[in-house]
């Protein structure tokens, strides 16, 4: 009896002990007693980026043996921002991370979690990354910088040529009226295609707006920043002729927002957004792919009557942020390894040969460091030239909410034609300022 | 054994559950009551006590609404389809002379798969250039906007729903058919009882305990849905699939309104456990009528 009750006693002891187990931490951050500081550096869940940054911690820890820098990819769970969140309440957030966007960042910011970047004076990546331009339209409403950005997707849109070339165009259109032509001309020969073929279109899920939206949006506006503070301040004839264009489509049934597998690459619709990440995908899976022979590149179209060239479009843009709520010491040796990060030119070339995304610079095109590396990848050589053009996510905290109030309102219902350019305006703008009144 | 002794034992027992409980669900209760009556967001250092306002803000939101509305359309849906599924496979594998566990096993797995695989598989089945969906168009000219349609996106849910639990509802109910005596049934046939009338008159009634589980536990999924409409429809089209879940996440985590999202969650409770009550209430009149209770 006394046998079984000290067995029952220890199993219980060894369960409680393997629950306990899981809630070590791995890493101890912070300086140890040899001196060594350790920084928790969290990268995008993508394997590339991942790769990238485990380089250059492995690099800069040879050369800098007192300071360990630990990178982790950041869980999905079910979105990188909500595992951000959830690590900062439990007061496990990381000392940097990367994949932070600009609305992020404001929402982050407000909550004073950031440590405002020109205020560290011994960082001094915005001049030897040769970043001033790039960075002007990063400064955040109060006046401060929170993010380097890694890379800058100054988004473009895809054509597929092919399709094109048999419906009697050599070029892709550039303006509305073009389109419209276009896809009248396209149905009349392949009434199954569709100008543009993506479920996104009808779904109110925020961030989607940026690649339909805002890519429209900001190329029609000459990059109208939509709201500013509490204040709406959207182009209304712009965003107008958004919805207008969107639902001249529906009419001559140029959209198809059901589920559709790959409807570009499979020519089911023959226009796109598309961002530098999908070519390392289509060298996979879809090699056929190529250049002028099956899909070109464009900026996005513009209403009629606006210079089509070097349009404004939303830039998927993301960055670097650093935890105000660290130690000094933390602190210190993250701004050491930022410096030492891009004090070198040719860091930011391994991050385009490792990610194929353009490093969010001033110099893409004039430096010599990266002129072969665009020789060798012509296909990013319009998302360098077009990074000047990109506008970033708006640094607003209620980013979110406001992006999902443009779908539900407006644009997923003007796509279904179910609602008139006007009423979609309306209807959009009086529950955008009732979120900005909101305290 | 004494009954000092024996409730120490029992203490030990429980304890681990108890103290799991206290800290994953009391302690969290407790916290979202408070936040609810702010507005903090859970990582800035200052906050407002706000009173009653999320509540009322809450109250007047078209998707707070929408989420009250879609969890009856769920559950009018989710109940019947998953009840009949896992009925039918329980009385099937209950009938095999052997192997039972091995098929029970079997409609189980699906209760252990990924949300996410699972929307993931269901999106590229229902996608316009799927096979299904050009067999439909080609064969019969029906071209399904199965995602689009309010009504569709919500059948599409419950359907996924429905083939993750009736695998797992089917056990509770075999297990119910395994407890009911043969001798009831050899009876009857004496009696000249059809088979239908064996399976309404002694099956159902007798297995009253294991489907009261079976529908506790289906309006608890209901007030529970996220994953799939967070994957397929993103609560979409016009709020036709969003759920309190949802709700609450899309509130918490992107708009990082946490206090006004634990309204949102009490609100959800509450109608939770008054659905629940009721649901309770009417099985248990059903069960009265049987004999039960």
């Amino acid at each position: 009896m006394r046998i079984k009750k000290a067995g029952m006693i220890f199993l219980i002891f060894l369960v409680s002990l393997t629950f306990l187990t899981g809630c070590r931490d791995n890493e101890e951050i912070g300086t140890s007693a040899t001196g060594v500081t350790t920084i928790e550096f969290w990268t995008a869940p993508n394997p590339p980026q991942q790769k990238y940054w485990e380089q250059m911690a492995r690099e800069f820890e040879k050369e800098n043996p007192d300071i360990k820098v630990v990178v982790t990819p950041m869980k999905e769970t079910p979105s990188s921002e909500a595992y951000v969140i959830s690590a900062l309440i439990g007061g496990k957030g990381p000392t940097l991370a990367e994949n932070i966007s600009r609305g992020f960042a404001a929402q982050l910011a407000e909550s004073r979690v950031l440590e405002p970047l020109n205020s560290l004076r011994n960082l001094n990546v915005i001049q030897s990354r040769k970043m001033e331009k790039t960075m002007k339209a990063w400064v955040f409403p109060d006046g401060n910088q929170y993010v380097i950005p890694v890379y800058s997707n100054s988004m473009l849109v895809g054509w597929r040529i092919d399709i094109l070339r048999e419906i009697g165009y050599d070029q892709p259109p550039e303006t509305y009226s073009e389109i419209i032509e276009v896809t009248k001309k396209l149905k009349a020969k392949y009434p199954d295609k569709y100008f543009w073929a993506k479920a996104d279109l009808a779904d109110p899920t925020a961030w989607k707006r940026w690649f339909d939206f805002f890519l429209l949006y900001h190329a029609a506006s000459n990059g109208n920043a939509l709201v500013q503070g509490n204040r709406f301040i959207a182009d209304k004839e712009a965003g107008m002729k958004v919805f207008q264009f969107m639902l001249d489509l529906n009419k001559e049934k140029g959209l198809l927002s059901k589920q559709v597998k790959d409807p570009f690459e499979t020519g089911i619709g023959i226009f796109t957004d598309l961002g530098p990440w999908t070519f390392s995908y289509w060298k996979e899976k879809f090699p056929e792919m190529k250049l002028n022979e099956t899909f070109t590149l464009a900026p996005p179209p513009v209403p009629d009557g606006m210079k089509a060239e070097h349009p404004k479009t939303f830039a998927d843009s993301k960055g670097i942020v650093l935890f105000s709520q660290k130690s000094e010491a933390e602190k210190r040796a993250a701004i050491r390894f930022l410096n030492w990060v891009y004090k070198d030119h040719k860091h930011d070339l391994t991050l385009m040969e490792t990610t194929l995304m353009p490093a969010a610079r001033d110099d893409l095109l004039s430096n010599e460091t990266f002129r072969p590396f665009f020789e060798q990848n012509p296909v990013l050589k319009p998302y360098a030239e077009a990074v000047p053009d990109g506008v970033p996510v708006m640094a607003n905290p209620k980013y979110n909410h406001i992006q999902t109030i443009i779908g539900q309102q407006a644009f997923n219902q003007v796509v279904k034609g179910k609602k008139t350019a006007d009423r979609a305006w309306t209807d959009m703008k009086k529950e955008i300022e009732e979120v900005l009144e909101d305290e | 054994m004494s009954d000092k002794r024996s409730n120490g034992i029992g203490w030990v027992f429980s304890g681990p559950y108890l103290i799991y409980t206290s800290i994953f669900f009391l302690v969290p209760l407790v916290a979202s009551v408070f936040l609810a009556f702010t507005n903090w967001n859970l990582i800035s250092p200052e906050y407002d006590w706000v009173g009653l306002k999320n509540f009322l803000k809450a109250l007047k939101r078209p998707e707070v609404f929408a989420a009250f509305v879609n969890t009856f359309k769920f559950m009018a849906l989710f109940i019947p389809v998953s009840l009949a599924l896992s009925m039918l496979i329980a009385v099937i594998v209950h009938s095999l002379p052997r192997f039972r566990s091995i098929y029970l096993a079997g409609f189980f797995l699906p209760y252990l798969a990924s949300g996410v695989i699972s929307s993931l598989i269901a999106k590229g089945l229902l996608s316009y250039n799927s096979a299904f969906n050009v067999f439909l168009r080609e064969k019969w000219g029906l071209d399904i906007d199965w995602l689009g349609s309010p009504f569709l996106a919500l059948l599409v849910v419950v359907l996924m729903l429905a083939w993750k639990f009736s695998g797992y509802y089917a056990l509770i109910l075999t297990a119910g058919l395994e407890s009911i005596n043969k001798e009831v049934y050899e009876a009857a046939m004496i009696d000249g009882a059809t088979s239908w009338q064996q399976f309404s008159k002694i099956t159902l009634p007798l297995l009253y305990p294991a489907i009261y589980t079976v529908l506790i536990l289906a309006v608890g999924v209901t007030f529970g849905i996220f994953t799939e409409v967070y994957q397929l429809t993103g609560g979409g089209p016009d709020n036709a699939t969003t759920t309190w879940q949802l709700n609450i996440f899309i509130e918490s985590f992107t708009n990082l309104r946490a206090g006004y999202a634990s309204a949102i969650a009490l609100i959800a409770s509450a109608a939770t456990f008054i659905s629940i009550f009721i649901i309770r209430k009417i099985l248990e009149l059903w069960g009265k009528r049987h004999g039960w209770g």
